[in-house]
């Protein structure tokens, strides 16, 4: 049975033009109910939806806005913004040590959702005054909002309301937290692709560790932290989707791109990695970022180290048919 | 002798945690240091009114008790058993918040994971297993009644404040 997300089925955007598509109560309750999912369905019937059986939009934005703004919460406790910190401080330090240190770079967020990522890296400068800051979003209930936060607490950051396969903003790296889980199938090495036929040097995108804790783990906290039924039920929904290391790296081989894992499961404690990055480099930053990120460089691994005597995943067979091949590229 | 001095102290840090998690994840601006001493202070006022309710039952057991000497002996040493429970769950508390504080953030996930997360979940419990404690240690149904009382009035802290001052729109 898949597993899905209610805010991936309530809120439907048209790709090409950006505008929001009505969307029928019946029709999610049903996908829900299919997808063996009756909790699930249940929050989504207790929605209000107009005589015409479409879901409230001002309701459904005001809903994305709570859950995210609590969503938010957990990236704070998990220290977010320093974990990411922990890998684009040395990953910037490399493409200064390329493009020269007075250059001025672009961090793109993309499904930066109300923008905690960009909004704390704005407020703290933690990757310096030269790098610009910018979250994009196909929700833009939850553009509007991150751009009214910024705003209010003078932060020198934007956001952009645009989609991941069509990206509106040129980067020097792009990031994402909590985003990938979303793309399945095909889509997922699409995204990389996109970023990869850019004139991006590098992507790294977070996402959670598909251990065997991660749905209890994400049990426990969201049931602690979140209050909207929707939150902790999409919340678990994402740890088990979680991609596992192997479809990371495989989707993440697109040609010009050296495709890395950080904190892969093998290498790294469960109980302290939530999030852990999937990085797509041009190959001749690999040696300068290794150099920028000193001992904790054994953290950063190829497919040929998870292929050889690294930790094999349910799906590390299929891996190994395909390893390598980027990995050259 | 008595504990009242230690759980009406272990109560109202109780409720400055609670206003603080009531307000958690309501506010999106990163900069909230005053929003967060707002909300714990909030949880401590509400704390100190309800925290009355135990004291007036207590007081009630009192005035109303045939032998006040023994009924009093035995609401010391039901505190005294309440209090126990509470204390190691207070220390666990305070042990995976100074990890938290402390740890550069792997080691500061780990204890929010593993600590804070089910303890969070585990206050109703420890309410509890500290009533369970008043009755273990003698305190007799006199007991029982204040540690019940005052279980559900720091377990309400947080929803009343929340619903009073943080609910959302949606
Ligand atoms: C789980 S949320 C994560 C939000 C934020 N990055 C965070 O960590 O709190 C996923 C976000 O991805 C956005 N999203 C999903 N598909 C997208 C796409 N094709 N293009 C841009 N954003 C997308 C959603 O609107 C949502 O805000």
């Amino acid at each position: 049975m898949p597993h899905l997300e209610i805010s991936d089925l309530i809120t439907v955007t048209d790709p090409l033009s950006g505008a929001r598509l009505p969307v029928r109560r019946g029709d999610v309750v049903r996908r829900l109910d299919e997808a063996g999912d009756p909790r699930a369905a249940r929050i989504v019937a207790a929605l209000p939806a107009g005589p015409d059986d479409v879901l409230d939009p001002l309701a459904v934005d005001r809903l994305m806005i709570g859950v995210h703004t609590e969503l938010q919460r957990l990236s704070e406790e998990l220290r977010v913004g320093e974990r990411l910190v922990d890998v684009l401080d040395p990953l910037f330090e490399a493409i200064r040590e390329i493009a020269g240190r007075r250059g001025r770079f672009r961090l793109v967020d993309i499904g930066s959702g109300l923008g905690y990522l960009v909004r704390w890296l704005a407020s703290t400068g933690a990757l310096g005054p030269n790098v610009e800051l910018i979250g994009v979003d196909l929700d833009a209930a939850l553009v509007a909002e991150a751009d009214r936060l910024a705003r209010a607490e003078g932060l020198d950051c934007r956001f952009v309301h645009g989609n991941a396969f069509d990206l509106p903003e040129v980067a020097t790296v792009y990031v994402s937290t909590g985003v990938l889980h979303h793309f399945r199938g095909p889509a997922l090495a699409e995204f990389f692709e996109a970023q990869a036929d850019s004139q991006a040097l590098a992507f790294c995108h977070f996402d959670i560790a598909a251990t065997r804790l991660a749905p209890v783990g994400a049990w426990m906290f969201h049931r602690a932290r979140m209050r909207h039924p929707l939150g902790r039920h999409d919340g678990v929904a994402s740890a088990r989707r979680a991609h596992s290391d192997e479809t990371l790296l495989r989707a993440a081989t697109v040609p010009g791109i050296r495709p890395l894992l950080y904190e892969p499961r093998g290498l790294s404690n469960p109980f302290c990695t939530t999030l852990r990055p999937v990085l797509g480099i041009r190959p001749y930053l690999e040696d300068p970022l290794r150099q920028a990120l000193g001992r904790a460089s054994r953290r950063l691994v190829g497919a040929e180290q998870l292929t050889r005597g690294g930790p094999p995943g349910h799906d590390a067979a299929a891996w190994s048919a395909t390893a390598g091949t980027g990995a050259a590229r | 002798m008595n504990p009242a001095w230690a759980l009406a102290a272990l109560g109202l840090v109780d409720a400055a945690f609670s206003g603080f998690r009531a307000y958690a994840g309501r506010d999106a601006r990163i900069r909230k240091h005053r929003a967060v001493v707002h909300a714990a202070l909030r949880g401590l006022s509400v704390g100190a009114v309800l925290l009355l309710a135990p004291a007036f039952t207590a007081g009630a057991v009192l005035l109303l008790a045939e032998d006040p000497d023994r009924a009093y002996g035995a609401l010391a040493d039901g505190g005294v058993g309440f209090l126990v429970p509470l204390g190691a769950y207070a220390l666990a508390v305070l042990f995976s918040l100074a990890a938290y504080l402390a740890l550069p953030f792997r080691a500061s996930t780990l204890a929010v994971v593993v600590g804070l997360g089910p303890l969070t979940l585990a206050r109703p419990l420890v309410v509890a297993a500290a009533c369970a404690g008043a009755l273990v240690a003698g305190g007799g149904w006199t007991s029982l009644l204040v540690g019940a009382v005052a279980g559900a009035a720091v377990l309400c802290v947080e929803p009343y404040v929340h619903r009073r001052w943080y609910a959302p729109a949606y």
